[in-house]
């Protein structure tokens, strides 16, 4: 104690003055711990705006499915039958899902538990897509490591903790597969890069394993099994075949395809599906290569060598068509589906599928979804694409392959930018570190260009050179300074408009409303909640309830009551018959309507609070689902003009329909606002048509306080005589 | 560590079999199907000579490509696909309430999804202007050149990415009008 007392203050902080490269390690670790906070934090808030609930509709159907994971263990959530939904049909629930999101929160639950904090389950499901978004900065560091250099990486960590195109996915209550499979993609797509550069086997190995991880997460892992094969191929034809490729990707093809078939949901489609050959063709084809090359390596004749070559590219290509075209003509391999043959086609999904074309998000993007969601991203994007060119390797030809088909897609379909936005931040993380890294450069090439201009001899040439040097040296390093001050300018720019979007746009939690009153307070619609405990309370056990499929989950997960469809939509037929029973006339709606079991019937207006995502604004998608499978709803009934209209001039057919009577039942006598006349529909801005409706077969059960929710009871049929 | 084996370019069998058939006289081949072509038509007929050449493929220049690149970047970002499905017209209008003249309106309001043509055309042009100022940058940094070029790259580079960053901050201002408030 004494000694440490005598020891000068001097001397003590000199014990703790680091090196260089100990500094540079502190700062780096120190901004990722950060970052990862960062992460973390700003995506919560809507858990501090409201409470920390579930958002949407999705992410109740996994709550649910987690809540049933958590209680009954592993094999009977695998094997579980859900007689509950898609009534009377039911639903495998074990197969139709991918249980990566359930498995991963049950077992940071179970860990919880282990270390003695009791959480409720719902507070785990919340919290897991902000926890796995930090995850994902850590990963984007290391990639940015491992294609450009350190810089890159942290500041490919910083620009995607913030992004808003990643936020809107994985905000705190948004439990859904995506919240997960961000991190399992980068992950995965790191692994493989790190594979490659290597040509370890147990990188290659880890990058299988990544893979499997992505698959039992989200239906998204198409997108990886694509990609990996386009890019061997680029590599190929760029010549850039080695063994550290093939080594690369032959364990992650087999591996990966072992280890998907394991997901019921997936099984054998890595063989059997037409998605799925890109990869399988480029397998083959790395075999041919690794072929030849041993041939060429064996045989030392160069002509005979050429000969040979042609045979074998001759054969290899007819044995390859053959089989492709045996497999599809016996239909073994199945076609590319709907889903992901609309981002190629994008035409497709509008002129067949009706379902798919009408969900929101499966819209084309248009500019200012994409400055929404990327800000300055898009200018440092090309920028950092021209860098990567600059200086070509493995590494970089990937991260542009899958920036520029990330982007196509996003282009496609809004939901998609989710995909393309770590690709996105990567590539313009590189524009920036390069920049920066020159600038910096010119900050300190003042001093170097003095000291050689000192020890070397003084050559005339060299003299005027150094003096025209030492003119403009001041200039430029003020103008580095000054750039260097725009960057970072730009940058602050681009978090503060993060932090805006991330807290106006993507923080709803969807099943709770916010409008602004009279005189600017805030004003909270919780309707939904209100229905769905009513029916929790105040039904029998097992009444069945008909609503939109959208509502499907939220229904069972709150209500727990059987629903007729839901949001898996897998059946289009259950689908259009439902849609068909609220296009038609009552009665012949109540004979489907019993002929499905229904006891009460669910229908959103948004009349009274001007809330424009109601069923009445939907009504034109029911109509058209039910009349591509029942072609005696035809959708020009229900127009007038080509116009959807409610208010006095709409068609008869509109007018009397089910949709129409239950949405609008004793509305006529409503007032909505203030000097409009009784019955005036806020959403539509009109005041309705048909004012004195009658239903005959069904009665008025709940309508919550802001009308936003009806509930209807159908009546049991009339005594005979 | 790394062998990087460069593939010739694959014929396909009948200009093979032309080939083949060129030197036949000089050379044993071990191909069959020049065999089987030898006897089949080519016993009775006679192939003219002529001086073709093989059309050979190089892979064209990095920066070749990183144009054309540049180029789909300027379609995507500009919602072309937008444009061709939904086919908005190219530019909106609305009528004055109070004289009756027909307005025309460049951005569309009301949603953040939604475009008019020309509004995405020259957002798309102002995202692509700003990243080729980035590189102009880069450029004006480079050490081998004239000290003129270098000063107007980088004036040029400075001034394109002011202008782009303003102009996209204006339109993402009359397009959302509640816009950082």
């Amino acid at each position: 104690m004494a000694a440490v007392a005598t020891m000068p203050v001097s001397d003590l902080l000199k014990s703790f003055k680091l090196k260089t490269k100990q500094q540079e390690l502190l700062i780096r670790v120190s901004i990722l711990c950060l970052v990862y906070i960062l992460a973390f934090i700003t995506r919560l808030f809507s858990v501090l705006r409201y409470e920390s609930m579930i958002h949407e509709f999705d992410p109740y159907f996994n709550y649910r499915t987690t809540l049933y994971l958590t209680q009954n263990g592993f094999y009977d959530f695998w094997n579980w039958f859900d007689y509950e939904s898609w009534y009377p049909l039911g639903r495998i629930v074990g197969g139709t899902l991918y249980p990566g999101l359930m498995i991963t929160a049950a077992l940071i639950y179970r860990i919880l538990h282990f270390l003695r904090f009791a959480v409720h389950i719902r507070e785990v499901c919340v919290l897991t897509a902000p926890f796995f978004a930090s995850n994902t900065t850590l990963v984007a560091y290391f990639f940015g490591k491992e294609i450009w250099d350190t810089g890159a990486g942290l500041v490919a960590a910083i620009l995607i903790s913030v992004c808003p195109g990643y936020i809107s996915r994985s905000v705190a209550g948004s439990y859904d597969n995506e919240g997960v499979a961000i991190f399992a993609l980068l992950f995965t797509f790191y692994l493989f890069v790190k594979a490659v550069n290597t040509g370890s086997l147990a990188w290659s190995l880890a990058s299988a394993f990544g893979y499997f991880y992505m698959v039992s997460a989200w239906g998204g892992y198409v997108f990886i099994i694509n990609l990996i094969p386009l890019y061997v191929l680029v590599l190929l034809i760029t010549g850039r075949y080695s063994m550290r490729l093939y080594v690369a990707y032959n364990c992650m093809y087999v591996l990966g395809m072992l280890l998907a078939m394991q997901i019921r949901f997936v099984g054998f489609q890595h063989v059997q599906s037409g998605e799925h050959m890109a990869a399988m063709g480029v397998f083959f084809l790395m075999q041919v290569f690794y072929f030849l090359d041993w041939v060429k390596h064996m045989l030392s004749d160069t002509k005979l060598f050429q000969a040979f070559l042609r045979i074998t590219v001759t054969c290899a290509v007819a044995v390859g068509t053959i089989a492709l075209g045996l497999g599809m003509l016996s239909g073994y391999i199945s076609p590319w589906t709907g889903r992901f043959y609309s981002l190629l086609d994008p035409t497709y999904a509008k002129d067949h599928i009706p379902i798919i074309a009408s969900v929101s998000e499966h819209q084309p993007t248009a500019w200012s979804s994409f400055m929404f969601d990327f800000h300055i991203l898009l200018f440092l994007f090309p920028a950092g694409l021209y860098f990567c060119f600059k200086r070509l390797s493995d590494a970089t030809i990937f991260i542009v392959m899958y920036g520029l088909t990330s982007m196509y897609f996003a282009g496609v379909m809004v939901r998609l930018i989710l995909v393309a936005t770590p690709a996105v931040c990567l590539i313009s993380s590189i524009a920036v570190s390069a920049t920066v890294k020159n600038l910096t450069v010119l900050l300190r090439s003042k001093n170097k260009g003095v000291q050689t201009g000192s020890t070397k001899g003084s050559s005339s040439s060299k003299a005027s050179s150094k003096a025209l040097l030492d003119q403009s040296q001041p200039f430029q390093k003020n103008g580095a300074i000054a750039l260097l001050f725009g960057a970072f300018y730009l940058l602050s720019k681009y978090a503060t408009h993060c932090t805006w979007v991330t807290s106006e746009a993507y923080s709803s939690p969807s099943i709770v409303l916010a409008a602004r009153g009279a005189h600017g307070n805030r004003v909270i619609f919780d309707d939904y909640r209100e229905a769905y405990f009513w029916l929790r309370q105040n039904t029998p056990p097992d009444a069945k309830v008909m609503s939109w499929w959208d509502y499907g989950y939220q229904i069972t997960a709150m209500g727990n009551r059987t629903v007729i469809v839901d949001n898996n939509t897998w059946n289009n037929t259950h689908i259009a018959t439902v849609g068909r029973a609220m296009s038609s006339y009552e009665d012949e709606a109540i004979e489907i309507m019993r002929s499905l079991d229904v006891n009460y019937v669910l229908v959103v207006f948004g009349g009274v609070t001007g809330y424009s995502s109601d069923d009445i604004n939907k009504f034109l998608w029911m109509v058209r689902i039910g009349g591509g499978v029942f072609p005696v709803i035809k959708e020009p009934d229900y127009l007038v003009n080509g116009e959807y209209r409610v208010d006095k001039g709409a068609a008869p057919k509109m007018l009397n329909c089910l949709m129409y009577k239950l949405c609008y039942y004793r509305f006529g006598e409503m007032l909505t606002e203030y000097g409009k006349p009784p019955g005036y529909d806020r959403a539509r801005g009109v005041e309705i048509g048909n004012k004195d409706i009658k239903l005959e077969h069904l009665e008025e059960a709940f309508t919550t306080s802001n009308w936003i929710v009806r509930i209807y009871k159908v009546k049991p049929p009339n005594n005979r005589w | 560590m790394s062998q990087k084996t460069k593939m010739a370019p694959k014929p396909d069998p009948q200009s093979a079999s032309n080939v083949a058939a060129a030197d036949a006289a000089s050379q044993f081949s071990m191909d069959p199907f020049f065999h089987v072509l030898k006897l089949v038509p080519f016993s009775f007929l006679r192939p003219p000579r002529l001086r073709l050449k093989l059309p050979s493929f190089s892979l064209p220049s990095a920066m070749t490509v990183f144009s054309l690149i540049l180029l789909t970047y300027f379609m995507v970002v500009s919602g072309f696909i937008y444009d061709v499905i939904v086919e908005p017209p190219g530019i909106g209008s609305t009528q004055d309430p109070a004289t009756g003249a027909v307005r025309p309106v460049v951005f569309l309001p009301g949603r953040v999804n939604g475009q008019y043509i020309i509004e995405g055309l020259s957002s798309g042009f102002m995202f692509v202007l700003g990243g080729i100022g980035i590189v102009l940058l880069d450029l004006a940094l480079d050490k081998n050149r004239a000290r003129n070029i270098k000063v107007s790259y980088s004036i040029a580079g400075i001034s394109s990415i002011v202008i782009a960053y303003v102009m996209t901050t204006l339109f993402i201002r009359i397009k959302i009008p509640g816009y950082l408030r």
